[in-house]
């Protein structure tokens, strides 16, 4: 018997009754799921939307130097940015690129809102701009529905290049940066787009000038455009940050250098701060700012290398420069005095291992006691002097005044300047020092290296009498506290014949620095020259001399006025030559300024 | 007789639903009060009216011009591609000046007066031939809705009409060949018969990463349900939709943003009140018509009850993520014209139908 029509319906009816029914209760479990047991995460995500924040970057703050020159600030710099929501009408394009013509085309605007990525909000068109210069977009907003103006800090620096190496410059944090400050500054967080210090003061005292960021809460559209402040968390500005450098000094110093290679570094003995440190070539950090990645490469592959510190990180070897030095670790070590004499004929012969070093006077000094020789710069007495070296007793010296150790407190990058011991050597050569080794470091030759920031803390310990602070770039008001003294064991007459000596450099008629002619300075020093190619002989060398990155490199260390030192000084003058007619007269008037200055 | 308890409880569930539907509409548009008045009066209004309407027009007649009713809809439907304007891509609206319609959305009426139009005529007997011609008549009248290009509501018409078929006694035997057919067939319409937008949706609703845009709408769609909680947000209190977080949140996605609102208790409610509307709707049509031997009413009437009650089903699963979404707007929560109208005609033809009850 089939079915009724009726019938059919009725149980259809029935079966689709129950379907609907389950239907509900599935749909019920499924709300309840979602609202009640997933609900709490899915309203943080919900939150997650909703909330964003931005930082606020405060003004970093000013670099200044001792002098009251702004080095470095920041200034307030503007951009107009298109609003991808609200996207300009063709006449207000029109009128924007008739307020830019030199910088904007139509096609240039339309270009970029059309190549603008998806889901960001603003395109920048115009950077840079300063108040004058925004204030020509700001008398016409009316008009220019659909572009706004947004406002940052551009880093401004001084635009002398003597300044570079001590300031340093700013660039995008990486992770490198991230692992440097991390250690260094408290909660450092910082966002991809963050500008930091690379290098120099801008680096040592990121925590001091960055301030503290504050940040804005918005409640946000799913387009990301901003749309309700909530909150607001404050911000703090960067503090000022002073230098103990001269930026008068600082730029005539480098001036002097002119086009030569090389660095001056003055310390101030009073508190041992540095008022003068430079390094030539340089650049602007100003340069920096928004260079292309050809002209950086340029800069970094330059032969002359104006991105390298010669000052901080230059490492050459001292030459003659080192010898008032060694005169005061022979004289702690009783293995001289200033009455022996040695005959200077312009060699010297190592007999142990039958070597003859040639000086570098034809004839020699003649009869050569220790004044003489620093006064003339004898070699031959100074390697006669080093063949009595205990190597030991040498290293721990050394390692006394600075080397292989921090130099400066607040100098970023600095390389040290090696330690030359046994274990340096092997490393480096695969044997121990022998005994020639110690001969030529006895001239400042072979394997010594300093940097001119190492020189000039060694000519303030010898100004000060074996008094020392390690430097810093700082201003510092207070007097120091206390000074440490280098260990030696050498009387203060001792001091006094080591400081005449110096003067003799400057001032007796045989003096390897007589061409100075310090006039009113009271200037103690000694010159110096660092040979970059080994030679036997002097007609060798004007062999050498004719390509002129091979010659010797002139140094003058010295203090002044050396009745009672204030400034201590190294100069370094690459393939300069001569330490005396050179590197000296470039120390004399570095340190007239500065005196005339106080 | 048609003031009974069931269709009082049919009718006062109807009107929660749709002051409810109005309220929600409000709150995601929020215009003004004003215009939530008017919206709401409108919608009461042109229920009652349009519904009354179908309620006094001879059913018999109605029916008796279905296929002439069905076909007018198809050259509707056509008419779009030529004269229709565009919207997101897709012709689907007929612009009358006073108001633009979308015909595609009339096709379940239509299709449903000329199906029991022609199986009155056999006395609801099905043959082979029939129910083939049926189903290719279906089918064929879906395309001009999928071309234009609308997959979800020719998907949905499909459906829709094979629950006719099954309501006015298609055999089962039929719907497993069918289905069988459409197993074997489905590779070649996934290569050949959809564009990479449509494969993307269904391919979204297959996998498991949220990688393709659609799944930004179901994701923001679960977020704005699960952020109701129990007791929802308030009255105005979807922050998603203040946000512009989730998209077509005054059509397809309403529902989510009601959900946010009202919470597990809101979503409670309207179950509860879609719940009462269709059993107490159905509960009519169980008793024999001792009138007439003639039943297309309550074939109408039961399915427009079930295309209103699983319009609802289809959207909630669809917003919560259960299945994928075809733009099926919720039934009395939307600002469309041609949904309200089309839902006011199907309440017109539930109320008409139970004045066959008549003892």
């Amino acid at each position: 018997m089939k079915k009724s029509n009726f019938k059919i319906l009725q149980d259809r009816t029935w079966l689709l009754s129950i379907v609907i029914f389950l239907l509900l209760v599935f749909a019920l479990s499924r709300f309840f799921y979602l609202q009640i047991i997933e609900g709490r995460n899915l309203k943080i995500q919900r939150e997650a939307n909703i909330n964003t924040f931005e930082y606020i970057y405060p003004k970093r703050g000013r670099i200044i130097s001792s002098d009251g020159y702004v080095l470095a600030e920041d200034i307030k710099s503007y951009s107009i940015a298109v609003d991808l929501e609200e996207k300009p009408s063709v006449s207000s394009i029109d009128l924007l690129v008739k307020i830019y013509p030199e910088r904007l085309t139509r096609s240039s605007v339309e270009n970029s809102i059309k190549q603008s990525i998806k889901g960001v909000s603003q395109e920048v068109l115009l950077d840079g701009l300063n108040q004058a210069g925004i204030s020509k977009f700001l008398v016409r907003t009316g008009e220019l529905a659909g572009f706004s103006v947004i406002e940052k800090y551009n880093r401004s620096y001084v635009d002398h290049p003597s300044m570079f190496h001590v300031l340093g410059h700013l660039g995008y944090v990486n992770n490198s940066d991230i692992n440097f400050f991390q250690t260094r500054i408290d909660n450092f967080k910082p966002n991809i787009w963050q500008l930091v210090g690379k290098s120099g003061i801008e680096r040592v005292y990121e925590a001091k000038l960055q301030g503290v960021h504050g940040k804005k809460f918005f409640n946000r559209n799913a387009r990301g455009n901003r749309k309700v402040l909530i909150d607001e968390e404050s911000f703090k500005e960067g503090e000022e940050v002073v230098l103990s450098i001269n930026y008068e000094a600082q730029s005539k110093a480098f001036d002097l250098l002119g086009k030569r290679k090389g660095s001056i570094v003055v310390l101030d003995l009073k508190n041992f701060s540095i008022p003068v440190s430079v390094s030539t070539p340089s650049i602007s950090a100003n340069d920096l700012k928004g260079i292309s990645s050809q002209g950086y490469k340029a800069l970094l592959d330059d032969s002359s290398r104006p991105l390298f510190n010669r000052a901080f990180m230059g490492l050459y070897p001292p030459g003659s420069t080192i010898k008032p030095i060694l005169a005061i670790f022979a004289i702690s070590n009783n293995l001289t005095n200033w009455t022996e004499t040695i005959n200077d004929d312009g060699f010297f012969r190592f007999e142990e291992e039958n070597r003859v070093f040639n000086a570098w006077k034809e004839g020699g000094h003649g009869i050569t006691n220790l004044r003489k020789a620093i006064v003339e710069s004898s070699n031959p007495f100074f390697m006669n002097l080093a063949t009595r070296y205990d190597k030991d007793k040498l290293t721990a010296f050394f390692s006394d005044i600075f080397f292989d150790k921090t130099i400066c407190i607040d100098c970023y990058p600095q390389l040290f300047s090696p330690l030359i011991d046994d274990v340096w050597k092997q490393k480096n050569f695969g044997s121990n020092i022998f005994k020639g080794d110690i001969i030529n470091i006895g001239i400042g030759q072979g394997y010594l290296l300093t940097s001119p920031l190492h020189l000039a803390l060694m000519a303030g310990i010898i100004a000060k009498k074996g008094e020392y602070n390690i430097p810093f770039l700082i201003q510092q008001n207070e007097p120091l506290e206390q000074t440490k003294k280098i260990n030696t064991n050498i009387s203060d007459d001792d001091w006094s014949r080591i400081h005449e000596a110096m003067i003799g450099v400057v001032y007796s008629k045989n003096g390897t620095g007589y061409r100075i002619n310090p006039g009113e300075l009271k200037l103690a020093g000694k010159s110096g020259t660092s040979q970059l190619k080994k030679f036997t002989s002097r007609e060798e060398y004007e062999e050498i001399r004719e390509n002129p990155a091979l010659r010797d490199h002139a140094i003058f260390i010295g203090f002044a006025p050396y009745d009672d030192p204030r400034y201590a000084i190294s100069v370094l003058v690459e393939n300069g030559e001569s330490g005396g007619a050179v590197a000296g007269p470039i120390a004399k008037e570095v340190l007239l300024e500065l005196i005339n200055a106080d | 007789m048609l003031i009974n308890i069931n269709n009082f409880l049919l009718a006062l569930s109807l009107f929660f639903i749709v002051v409810i539907g109005s309220i929600t509409v409000y709150s995601v548009t929020s215009i003004d009060l004003n215009y939530f008045f008017r919206f709401l009066t409108i919608s009461v209004f042109s229920i009652i009216l349009v519904s009354t309407f179908f309620y006094f027009v001879n059913f018999n007649r109605i029916i008796s011009i279905g296929w002439i009713i069905f076909l007018l809809n198809i050259l509707l439907i056509i008419s779009v591609e030529f004269f229709g304007k565009e919207i997101n891509g897709s012709k689907r609206w007929l612009d009358f000046g006073f108001l633009s319609l979308q015909p595609s959305e009339f096709l379940k009426i239509t299709f449903a007066i000329f199906v029991i139009q022609y199986l009155r005529y056999f006395d609801f007997k099905f043959t082979v031939i029939r129910s083939v011609l049926l189903l290719a008549i279906l089918v064929a009248s879906a395309l001009p809705i999928i071309i234009q290009p609308d997959l979800g509501t020719g998907i949905v018409f499909i459906a829709f009409g094979l629950l006719l078929l099954f309501i006015c006694g298609m055999k089962f035997k039929y719907f497993f060949i069918l289905a069988l057919s459409f197993l074997v067939l489905s590779p070649v319409i996934y290569s050949y018969g959809l564009s990479d937008y449509q494969k993307g949706r269904i391919l979204n609703w297959f996998s498991s990463e949220d990688t393709l845009a659609e799944s930004w709408n179901i994701l923001q769609s679960k977020i704005s349900i699960g952020s109701g909680e129990l007791l929802g947000e308030g009255f105005l209190g979807s922050k998603q939709n203040e946000f512009n977080f989730l998209p077509e949140s005054d059509t397809d996605f309403i529902f989510s943003i009601y959900a946010e609102q009202f919470g597990f208790l809101g979503v409670g409610l309207i179950l509860i009140l879609l719940g009462i509307f269709i059993f107490s709707g159905l509960s009519g049509f169980r008793q024999k018509n001792i009138l007439a031997d003639d039943y297309s009413a309550y074939y109408l009437g039961i399915y427009f009850l079930m295309v209103i009650t699983f319009s609802f089903l289809i959207n909630i699963f669809m917003v919560s993520g259960l299945i994928p979404v075809v733009g099926l707007p919720l039934p009395f929560f939307t600002k469309g014209g041609s949904s309200l109208l089309c839902f006011s005609i199907m309440l017109g033809f539930i109320f008409s139908a139970k004045t066959y009850l008549k003892t």
